[in-house]
């Protein structure tokens, strides 16, 4: 029995060292964690994976080089991602997972119904969120600590100015997009806006995003003839199959989608010479700028696939890392002073969150954004332009 | 509506009713002779398209080879169904019912890691268009027409014509008589699951290449098949037959004159006034 006394203590003493040196135990306090509630998997995965690829690799280059400095300290950073299939019931309970059990106090969400139905929760537990997704009333008042980080149709609609000149015989609009959130403000305020230019909007339909058939719909749209199809807000593999569809119908004009595509993947689906001509906001295969190019390379050297989307979704690690450099401190509430005042660079320029005249606050993410022509399968950079507001 | 316009949304609705009928007739043929529902239905359609996404796209094996191999492996799948869950419970409906279920969340679960998280396309195995009465249709689309009609006419004389189908409908009539006639009750519900996922998978891999494929594609068209067979009876293929051509048309017509959500509302509203006088379906017999 004598002996019991000393190994005991030795061994708490041992297990006492050993917790003390364990990664993200003793280290705890030195660690900024960043919730990613993002699609992994099904139709809306495109733009989940490069925005949790793109999040990792901004983060990861900052842990490379000793991590981030804040007040003297260093901090490492680190994603924890869920995946929440853009369900609705998913997404509120991985927000929920990241803020009650994860802890963390910065999150990510893309999605727009997703954000809509997880907005209590986040201001409720005042965590800074910087969202990739389209709905009304998200970047408001209300929400002070949403911090919009990416150009949403009231940002975007600027290039029916470019389209009105520059291809002054399109004038019948249609509009195809999911019956969500999502959806309807993305159609209200295109509408609005393209009406407004002096189109005449002659469809406007809304679609579940299951459907795969969109035959009868096509028919009812293509019966109004348009020059363009606007399929705001849809998912790349919807739009593939609307494409694909609308070819075979015989629909001859162009297809523009000013939220974000992959049109890879809609490539992929509808055949390269049915997307040909097809306007897209925010996806840019080539000539991509030096700056972008570096950042191909580091995306393709760590994810081990390129992936386009990944260049605009690089937007909510990029603004955050500036914010905490400028507030020195990881209180939400700091950084999310310190998102109303600083200019950081994203990809493609200049960026900062301003807005305030248009949401009456200023937390919507202004740059000038990339719009594309797809040429040949692959899609073009044809203009950058600044939003109507700043 | 303009006259032109219906022409061309009740061509569009015979195609979309074809593809409804291929996914009942499994369906509908496994609920008439064990009296359960294959949820799992679903998710072999979502595998059948798949083998045809490896198999033809994939590997470059001929798209009838292909065809021919989803049918077969997915038949053999439906088997070992039957052997390791249905058998196992007795024939209990809830069990297997409730087994059914946890299979197909465990497909669709293991789709993603599997076959991947982005959206898979096949290429177009009948390409080009062609004019029916006015209206241009993709070949492919139109190709669905005769393949289902070849199908249900095989299911037809399969079932009416030979002794293994024969002794189905005696165990569809009275299970225990049939037994006592000397039926082999196990082996011939084996061969329903067999020809039950054997159409699923049929299904699934006629639309690999017209839509796109992802570990939860089979969800709609189950919901459809669904539908279906409770408007044509339970247990009918006649009844899947005419409930697919019915929502087919429905989906279509009515969809392009008014759009899709009062076409969902119609078909519903349509079944619940069937339902009202004619409670079976409409085909379907009492129990």
């Amino acid at each position: 029995m004598r002996h019991w006394f000393p190994l005991t203590w030795v061994t708490l003493f041992v297990a006492a060292l050993l917790v003390g040196v364990a990664p993200g135990n003793g280290g705890a306090a030195d660690v900024i964690k960043f919730g990613v509630a993002t699609p992994l998997s099904g139709p809306a995965a495109p733009w989940g994976i490069p925005h949790k690829g793109a999040t990792e690799l901004i983060f990861d280059e900052i842990n490379s080089q000793g991590g981030l400095e804040v007040g003297g300290k260093k901090y490492k950073l680190e994603v924890i991602a869920y995946d929440h299939k853009y369900v609705i019931a998913e997404g509120v309970a991985t927000v929920n997972r990241l803020i009650a059990k994860d802890g963390v106090k910065f999150i990510s969400i893309l999605g727009g119904t997703v954000v809509k139905a997880a907005e209590e929760a986040v201001n409720e537990a005042r965590v800074l969120n910087l969202p990739l997704a389209y709905a009304d009333g998200l970047v408001s008042p209300k929400n002070p600590y949403t911090f919009h980080s990416f150009p949403s149709p009231p940002e975007t609609v600027i290039f029916w100015n470019w389209i009105k000149q520059h291809h002054p015989q399109i004038k019948r609009v249609a509009s195809i997009t999911p019956n969500d959130d999502t959806g309807w403000w993305s159609l209200k305020v295109e509408t609005k806006y393209v009406e407004k230019l002096g189109y005449e909007v002659v469809a406007r339909e809304f679609f579940e995003r299951v459907v795969t058939d969109f035959n009868p719909m096509l028919l009812r749209v293509l019966a109004q003839k348009p020059d363009i199809i606007s399929v705001l807000a849809s998912p790349a593999g919807s739009v593939g199959l609307m494409i694909k569809q609308a070819r075979v119908l015989g629909f001859k004009g162009r297809f523009i989608h000013i939220g974000q595509m992959d049109t890879s993947v809609v490539a992929g689906i509808a055949g390269k010479e049915n997307v040909e001509g097809t306007w897209v906001h925010g996806y840019v295969q080539t000539p991509l700028p030096e700056k972008v190019k570096s950042w191909q390379a580091r995306y393709t050297k760590k994810h081990g696939e390129w992936n386009a989307t990944s260049i605009d979704f690089a937007n909510p690690a990029f603004a955050f890392v500036a914010a905490v450099k400028k507030a020195q401190s990881v209180d939400p509430k700091k950084i999310a002073e310190a998102l109303s005042t600083v200019e950081f660079d994203n990809l493609w320029g200049k960026a900062h969150f301003g807005g305030k005249d248009y949401y009456g606050i200023g937390n919507q993410i202004i740059y000038p954004m990339p719009f594309s022509e797809v040429k040949d399968g692959v899609a073009h950079l044809v203009v950058q332009l600044s939003p109507p507001h700043n | 509506m303009t006259s032109a316009l219906l022409v061309q949304s009740a061509v569009i609705g015979l195609s979309i009713g074809s593809i409804y009928i291929l996914m009942a007739l499994g369906l509908t043929l496994m609920f008439g002779m064990m009296h359960i529902i294959n949820f799992a239905h679903g998710a072999i359609y979502m595998l059948g398209a798949f083998v045809i996404y490896y198999v033809y796209f994939q590997w470059g094996v001929p798209y009838v080879a292909a065809f021919v191999l989803a049918m077969l492996l997915l038949g053999a799948g439906g088997y070992l169904v039957e052997r390791s869950i249905y058998r196992p419970v007795k024939g209990g409906i809830e069990p297997t019912l409730v087994a059914l279920l946890a299979l197909t969340t465990l497909l669709q679960a293991a789709g993603y890691p599997v076959f991947g998280t982005l959206d898979k396309h096949v290429p177009p195995v009948f390409s080009g268009t062609r004019n029916v009465l006015g209206v241009t249709i993709s070949v492919e689309r139109l190709m669905i027409i005769p393949i289902a009609a070849v199908l249900v006419v095989s299911l037809y004389v399969f079932i009416n014509k030979t002794r293994m189908g024969a002794a189905m409908r005696a165990i569809e009539q009275d299970k225990e008589a049939a037994a006592l006639q000397g039926v082999n009750v196990n082996v011939i519900n084996g061969l329903a699951f067999a020809v039950g996922f054997a159409l699923a998978a049929a299904a699934g891999a006629l639309m690999a290449p017209i839509f796109k494929l992802d570990p939860m594609m089979g969800e709609q068209p189950l919901l459809k098949a669904f539908i279906i067979i409770i408007l044509g009876g339970l247990g009918s293929i006649p009844g899947a037959i005419l409930g697919g051509l019915i929502l087919g048309l429905i989906d279509s017509i009515v969809a392009t004159a008014l759009g899709a959500e009062p076409a969902f509302l119609l078909s519903f509203v349509f079944i619940i006034l069937l339902l009202l006088f004619r409670p079976t379906g409409l085909f379907g017999h009492a129990p």
